[in-house]
């Protein structure tokens, strides 16, 4: 984190989002909007001392998903990367109703701007490379028999991170949310929301295998003489030095592995009771927990399609983004010049993730290599002098690549001017859509002309 | 009219031990615009490109089919192949007698030999109205965006930053770390997130 | 059983295939990789994307006397 701030070619704009995009391979513009921060950062020195005095401290800690609590003016976490806070208007009483400024007031260096207004700024860039990484699924509203997320001690695994975290909310101890002792039997339940064609998502999340064994090591390696219960439909553990580390947590931390689902979980006085099966053995079973991990599926972020919408490429009935090909082409898009990194492709580990994203960054230094590129000519082109202009190719373009153009001609010694399709050959896939819609057949797409593939149809049909 | 060209592949025994690949040259040569038909046991090995492209010259070709595999396979080859042959990379078109053909009609070679020559015929059709072109050449601004600051965008940032071109990395949060940076140890090394 | 009868039982219908380079084409191509055998009566026209199908090309193939048109995509 820190050397990609410190690193002289790369800019940072943190608490910023993507507003559009235009533009092809190449030579995109796009149009980013700076949210206000209502802190300076070229004053600011991330003293920290505005969010020592800050007297709004219950706010609910995004970072902690849930399990801590941060002021209105924060820094997500300690070793934030810019380690500079922002002002989050939604809770902070000064841009609620303009009753505090105590930050503005102790702040040494003067950085704290309650005037602050988000800022649009578009630059140019070659090539887009899309790292919009993944959520995990929203089980309480899908697993009723889990309690739906109402028992506090039934937690996720991002939470159950933060748990474990030195940095986190309780300094690295486990101890569970609700009366914040330290549980002696944790229940792990793993492909909740995954592999679930019902409920959830029929795709395997791929990460989760190997971080519940993970979790399961930390429980017993943190809480001595504690028991770990995992549930599980199957265990798969394909990498280099995985099915060791899982084999160790079983074999080495005792962790006990039962195969089975769980039907219901309930609360019972300062207990959660998990009920489930051991398909293994062909017996109900049921253990008496002190706190519930659920490792859930992870599932693109909330805003993932519109920000695949907003950039122009497509996505998958998950939301994932679809790559060019799944074994040919993994980290482009179909849209040229636009590449994917990590997660938003779909559900990776963390070596998975790297590897991609140095894949990435390698197609894209390989497009820079030149100062031009070569287009594919195979595009579609018009006939200016047939088109008559009706733009019906213009909506059915996915690639957004057709625009009116106006041409004057003279006709009958007048000079006329009239508008016609024309195509954008930087952003024209050659996909041809815009030459069935077209009537007058004013569009043909250079390499499969109209006449090319109704030779080929004469042929085929001797 | 064109002088077309087609190369008949055998692919070893792929296509040759299924269809009867001479007896598809010979109905081959009788197609309107064929000058020249070859047979080869592998047209994409160098000794095949070689001759596929001295046939070009000494023929005269002006426009090629490969009756061979498929486009997505070996295209780009013989784009190249006829491009060293002086000729332009879009006058070339294949037939795809192998996925296609002889691979999914092993049990009825007969039938096979019968499909390979109108899969011939009608990429000689397609050939004859191919026309040359050109591709052409668009700026590229040398500045990259990525679009999230977890790991992955991290990693990708540092790698092309680390060539020497500027990145920016536009990330919604008021840190850059992403999930990564809420881990505790990651497996299977047990090493810290940051 | 007739002459006609027996045309019918052996009758094969001729299909003409419109396919999508990047999918149905790319999974005819792994259907003869994985060797999976289907009538031979299939002639497919590789096409950029299914939207490039004109219906015209469709209407020609049954006027020049095809039994069946599949677009794939």
């Amino acid at each position: 984190m820190v050397a990609a701030a410190q690193h002289p070619n790369i800019t940072l704009y943190t608490y910023s989002q993507v507003e559009s995009v235009g533009g092809y391979i190449g030579n995109f513009e796009v149009t980013i909007r700076k949210n206000a921060k209502y802190v300076d950062y070229s004053k600011c020195t991330g003293c920290g001392m505005c969010e020592t005095k800050c007297p709004t401290k219950k706010v609910t800690s995004e970072f902690d998903v849930g399990m801590g609590q941060r002021t209105a003016i924060y820094k997500p976490f300690a070793q934030a990367v810019p380690n500079k806070p922002v002002i989050d208007n939604k809770s902070c009483k000064k841009l609620i109703d303009g009753k505090c400024g105590v930050c503005e007031k102790v702040c040494p260096a003067g950085a704290i701007n309650y005037e602050d207004q988000d800022e649009l700024v578009t630059e140019k860039f070659g090539a887009i490379v899309m790292a919009t990484g993944f959520d995990l699924i929203d089980w309480g509203k899908l697993y009723g028999e889990y309690g739906g997320g109402t028992i506090p001690d039934v937690i996720d695994g991002l939470q159950f991170e933060r748990l474990v975290n030195a940095g986190g909310p309780t300094g690295g101890k486990i101890k569970r949310p609700s009366d914040h002792e330290v549980p002696q039997t944790v229940v792990f339940i793993k492909c909740v929301g995954s592999r679930d064609v019902l409920k959830g998502k029929s795709y395997c999340s791929r990460a989760c295998c190997m971080y519940t064994a993970k979790h399961a090591h930390q429980v017993l390696e943190k809480v001595k003489g504690s028991d770990v219960y995992i549930f599980y439909m199957d265990v798969r553990t394909p990498g280099k030095m995985y099915d060791e580390f899982y084999m160790r947590t079983r074999e080495v931390d005792g962790a006990k592995y039962i195969r089975g689902q769980v039907s219901k979980i309930f609360q019972d006085g300062n207990k959660v009771i998990v009920r489930g099966e051991d398909t293994l053995v062909g017996q109900s079973v049921e253990v008496v927990a002190d706190m519930v991990v659920v490792e859930t599926a992870m599932v693109p972020r909330p805003d993932a399609v519109q920000v695949a919408q907003t950039v122009g490429f497509s996505y998958d009935k998950d939301g994932w983004y679809t790559e060019a090909h799944p074994k040919l082409r993994p980290v482009e898009t179909n849209t040229g010049g636009v590449f994917l990194s990590g997660c938003c492709q779909g559900p990776k580990d963390v070596p998975d993730s790297v590897a991609q994203a140095s894949a990435a960054a390698v197609k894209v230094v390989a497009m820079f290599s030149k100062d031009q590129m070569a287009t594919n000519p195979q595009i579609a082109s018009v006939n200016e002098g047939t088109c008559v202009g009706c733009l019906l190719c213009k909506p059915i373009c996915p690639y957004k690549a057709i625009e009116a153009k106006e041409i004057t001609e003279r006709v009958h010694g007048q000079s006329v001017t009239r508008t016609v399709a024309s195509v954008n050959s930087g952003l024209c896939q050659g996909c041809g859509a815009c030459t069935a819609e077209c009537r007058s057949g004013s569009i043909n797409l250079k390499g499969f002309t109209n006449l090319q593939l109704l030779a080929e149809v004469d042929a085929a049909c001797l | 009219m064109k002088r077309i060209g087609v190369f008949l592949c055998w692919c070893g025994s792929n296509i040759g031990g299924v269809v009867d690949v001479p007896k598809v040259a010979e109905i081959t040569r009788t197609f309107p615009g064929v000058a020249f038909v070859q047979e080869n046991k592998y047209t994409c090995s160098e000794p095949g490109q070689a001759a596929m492209v001295q046939a070009i010259k000494e023929h005269k070709i002006d426009a090629v089919v490969v009756a061979s595999c498929s486009p997505r396979m070996h295209l780009p080859t013989f784009q190249k192949a006829v491009q060293t042959a002086g000729l332009n990379p879009y006058m070339v078109e294949m037939a795809n007698l192998r996925e296609h053909c002889s691979w999914v009609h092993s049990a009825e070679p007969e039938n096979a030999t019968q499909k390979a020559v109108e899969l011939v015929r009608k990429a000689v059709a397609k050939v004859a109205k191919l026309e040359p072109l050109f591709e052409s050449y668009i700026p590229v601004t040398k500045r990259a965006l990525v679009i999230g600051g977890g790991i992955a965008g991290i990693q990708t940032a540092l790698d092309i930053a680390d060539s020497g071109h500027q990145v920016v990395i536009v990330e919604k949060e008021a840190t850059i770390g992403g999930r990564m940076a809420q881990l505790d140890k990651t497996f299977p090394t047990l090493d810290c997130g940051a | 059983m007739s002459v006609k009868e027996k045309d019918v039982a052996n009758w094969q219908p001729k299909i003409l295939g419109f396919a999508c380079n990047w999918c149905s084409y790319a999974g005819a191509d792994v259907c003869g990789v994985s060797r999976f055998q289907h009538p031979s009566t299939m002639r497919v026209v590789r096409v950029p994307c299914s939207g490039r199908v004109n219906p015209h090309f469709v209407l020609r193939a049954f006027q020049r006397g095809i039994d069946g048109v599949l677009v794939g995509g």
